[in-house]
């Protein structure tokens, strides 16, 4: 269903703004969304002040210092802390990002924490993924073979290998897709960047014997072509990776399995 | 047909399909054929647009009646409904559902063809008759 304004219940309302800490000389302002679908009430931005000189530099660091000195209600996910996980992933001053990675000092003045766009909030900062998930699982990403399983293992040379580079690495966040409008507006039916740029990771592996299967799987006027090439997702990856060029090239098999 | 109930299970699901399949991919080299055309032609858009300026109904009548001019200008304008059509199925697949999206696919054809038609009509009409 179409949705052209936020509803009225929806529109995230001036929260509490928490004292500032005792005796903290260098201070920095966190502006945070809250929500709890528990309780019917609008969302809330929270104001926090964190003591720099008692916490880390990164923007997770804060948060968790928050969360262990201030207030413990916050609710966030986080795992690794070093940009390996993908838990952390949130909108920080207006670009998807890990937390884990953002230092504090990438910005000047509040630094404005909301949950990953376009997503059902579960709690604060914490969205649901699971749809995300889903079309992950869709896009079937594991080997899959024809071919009698060999007594060692499936190899590949140096150069088949390489060309993974720039695929394998990602990690899942959702950063990506989160930043795509296509998938705000179509985030049930399109795949989104992450899972394309994982079916393209197994489409060109060289050991998969399924691409034909994979590509008619793909080819669909929602599931990949609702791509418009707007490069969100190249700009908001933590890692670094460029989802837009993936997709790209699946459209390349596309149309050139259709010209042969 | 009512609305296609999207959940986490059909999402998942590999096989699941929510639109022509065979044309998508048709569509899309379509969409990029008629669009990189459409950038070759702009020169001579731009070339009719600049001599028109200014000029009065003897002068387009005579710059349009150049076959030279004139028959690729109504090939372009063809390319551009083609161009036209396929972009507004994109807006009208995300509004739109079922029967409700059918009919207006149907509008956005007649549309497009009327615009073709009446246009190459038009151009035809003055490099043959003047």
């Amino acid at each position: 269903m179409v949705e052209l304004m936020v509803s009225k219940a929806d529109r995230p309302i001036k929260g509490k703004t928490w004292p500032k800490p005792a005796n903290g000389k260098r201070l920095r302002e966190y502006h945070i969304y809250r929500y709890d679908p528990d309780q019917s009430a609008n969302p809330r931005i929270d104001s926090y002040f964190v003591d720099l000189d008692d916490c880390g530099p990164m923007v997770l660091d804060g948060l968790l210092w928050i969360k262990n000195k201030v207030d413990a209600t916050l609710t966030l996910r986080r795992s690794c802390r070093e940009g390996i996980c993908g838990s952390c992933s949130m909108n920080i001053n207006g670009l998807n990002t890990l937390a884990c990675t953002k230092g504090m000092d990438d910005s000047k003045g509040p630094i404005k924490i909301y949950p990953l766009p376009h997503m059902p909030v579960v709690k604060d900062l914490v969205p649901d993924l699971t749809m995300f998930y889903a079309q992950h699982r869709a896009i079937e990403p594991w080997l899959k073979t024809t071919s009698p399983t060999p007594e060692k293992e499936w190899t590949q040379t140096v150069p088949q290998r390489a060309k993974l580079d720039g695929l394998y690495e990602c990690i899942l966040c959702a950063c990506c897709s989160t930043s795509c409008p296509s998938y705000w507006w179509n985030g049930e039916k399109y795949l989104g960047p992450a899972a394309l740029l994982q079916a393209y990771r197994w489409l060109i592996d060289s050991r998969d014997e399924t691409t034909q299967e994979r590509l008619d799987d793909l080819e669909d006027p929602f599931k990949l072509f609702r791509c418009h090439t707007i490069m969100n997702c190249a700009k908001a990856c933590p890692k670094g990776l460029n989802p837009a060029k993936a997709i790209a090239e699946i459209k390349k098999m596309m149309v050139e399995r259709q010209a042969a | 047909m009512r609305e296609q109930v999207i959940t986490r299970d059909v999402v998942a699901n590999p096989k699941s399909v929510y639109g022509d399949k065979k044309a998508s991919t048709r569509q899309f080299i379509t969409q990029r054929v008629s669009g990189a055309i459409n950038i070759a032609f702009l020169l001579l858009l731009l070339f009719v647009v600049v001599r028109l300026a200014g000029q009065d109904r003897p002068d387009m009548v005579a710059v349009i009646g150049n076959g030279w001019i004139g028959l690729p200008l109504a090939v372009l304008l063809v390319i551009v409904t083609i161009h036209m059509r396929n972009g507004l199925r994109d807006t009208l697949e995300d509004y739109f559902h079922g029967r409700t999206y059918s009919l207006y696919m149907m509008l956005n054809t007649m549309f497009c063809i009327a615009i073709a038609a009446v246009g190459v009509i038009s151009i035809l009409k003055l490099v043959f008759w003047g």
